[in-house]
């Protein structure tokens, strides 16, 4: 039947999904005196998720769109068209995570909250960047191995990215915040 | 060489601002209820679980009915039985998802004693009523995306995704907050 197998082939995809979302919403449950501690800190949540889901996932799709161009492969990974990939990532992660900071800032001004504008940017800029370093590695390293057996990349990176981004960003947003509020 | 650093950003950058800024609105609504997030933590934790599931089942939604549209097997009209399929489909499938989900955060939630306040009732109530509520609209604007972009001659493929997961953060975090207010808690 129809219906059945529609149940049965992305039913257990979305609860994988939703697991590893409710692993990235414990990281925010256990964040709670940070929250309070840094105010606006919880404004930049649902943008910096975004912001690692958008960037991961077109990086991951244009390796596999490189793939079956072939001008990546299992024996020709670590090329010039990888390298300009990463690099091109990691530039719009640093930039998209300065207006996410200026943004949240500005916005909270006009709620009447007062966060510290240098706190604010410097824990995104750290969680944007560092949470774009470790997905790109896990990326190279998942496409590397889906190379290795034969399947098509585009099946499997974006599920893959999806679900480990949202937990690697929202470990990173926490540990940027610690730092920050130590250091700082 | 295909690709450049340079050219990554440059076709990166409009859309990424364009989703920030939308994404930050969302962020200040959290703002706005921090106290009550801060009360009762659960809904912190479920706040990405709704949000993400959402803009999955959306997506997949989107891309089913483009790979339809294109193949020719999904008609180009609202009235389209497929299509009508599909959606109901999608409504029932986050049913049974946002239903198992939310009573395996009560149990997470339990280990932590952050379930004080709240009856696991009361709290599958209200992410269920959440979750429904949300993909109605969000599978709504899906069907919508994928037939207007097809439409205009844009592969559906590009827009439903972005467009999905989107508006998923700003109506997950609404909804959510109405249906705490219509319980009452």
């Amino acid at each position: 039947m129809y219906a059945k197998e529609m149940v049965k082939q992305s039913l257990p995809l979305f609860i994988f999904c939703g697991l590893g979302a409710i692993v990235a919403g414990s990281t925010l449950g256990i964040m709670t005196n940070l929250l309070r501690e840094l105010p606006g800190l919880i404004v930049i949540v649902p943008a910096i998720i975004a912001l690692r889901g958008n960037i991961s996932t077109a990086f991951g799709s244009r390796l596999g769109s490189a793939y079956h161009l072939g001008v990546i492969d299992v024996d020709n990974l670590w090329n010039e068209e990888l390298k300009q990939n990463i690099l091109g990532s990691l530039i719009l992660s640093f930039l998209v995570s300065i207006i996410i900071g200026v943004l949240a800032y500005v916005t909270s001004l006009l709620v009447g909250v007062y966060p510290d504008p240098i706190k604010l940017i410097v824990i995104v800029i750290i969680a944007g960047v560092v949470s774009g370093i470790i997905l790109t590695l896990m990326t190279i390293v998942i496409i590397y191995l889906v190379f290795r057996r034969g399947y098509d990349p585009d099946n499997i990176t974006g599920p893959a990215l999806a679900t480990f981004g949202d937990i690697v960003t929202m470990l990173c947003l926490f540990g940027s915040a610690l730092f920050v509020e130590v250091v700082l | 060489m295909i690709y450049s650093w340079k050219k990554i950003v440059k076709h990166g950058l409009p859309l990424l601002t364009i989703t920030i800024f939308i994404e930050v609105f969302a962020g200040q609504i959290l703002l706005g209820k921090q106290e009550l997030l801060l009360l009762l933590p659960i809904f912190l934790i479920s706040i990405p679980v709704i949000n993400s599931i959402g803009g999955n089942i959306g997506s997949v939604l989107g891309a089913r009915l483009a790979s339809g549209l294109h193949v020719g097997y999904v008609g180009l009209s609202l009235k389209d039985k497929e299509m009508h399929d599909n959606f109901l489909m999608s409504l029932l499938i986050g049913f049974i998802t946002y239903l198992i989900l939310a009573i395996v955060i009560y149990f997470i939630a339990s280990f932590g004693d952050l379930v004080e306040d709240i009856a696991l009732i009361e709290f599958v109530a209200i992410i269920v009523f959440t979750g429904v509520l949300l993909l109605l609209i969000v599978s709504l604007v899906s069907v919508l995306t994928a037939l207007i972009s097809f439409k205009r001659g844009l592969d559906p493929d590009d827009m439903v995704a972005p467009v999905v997961t989107t508006l998923s953060d700003v109506l997950g975090i609404t909804f959510l907050f109405f249906i705490i207010g219509v319980v009452g808690i």
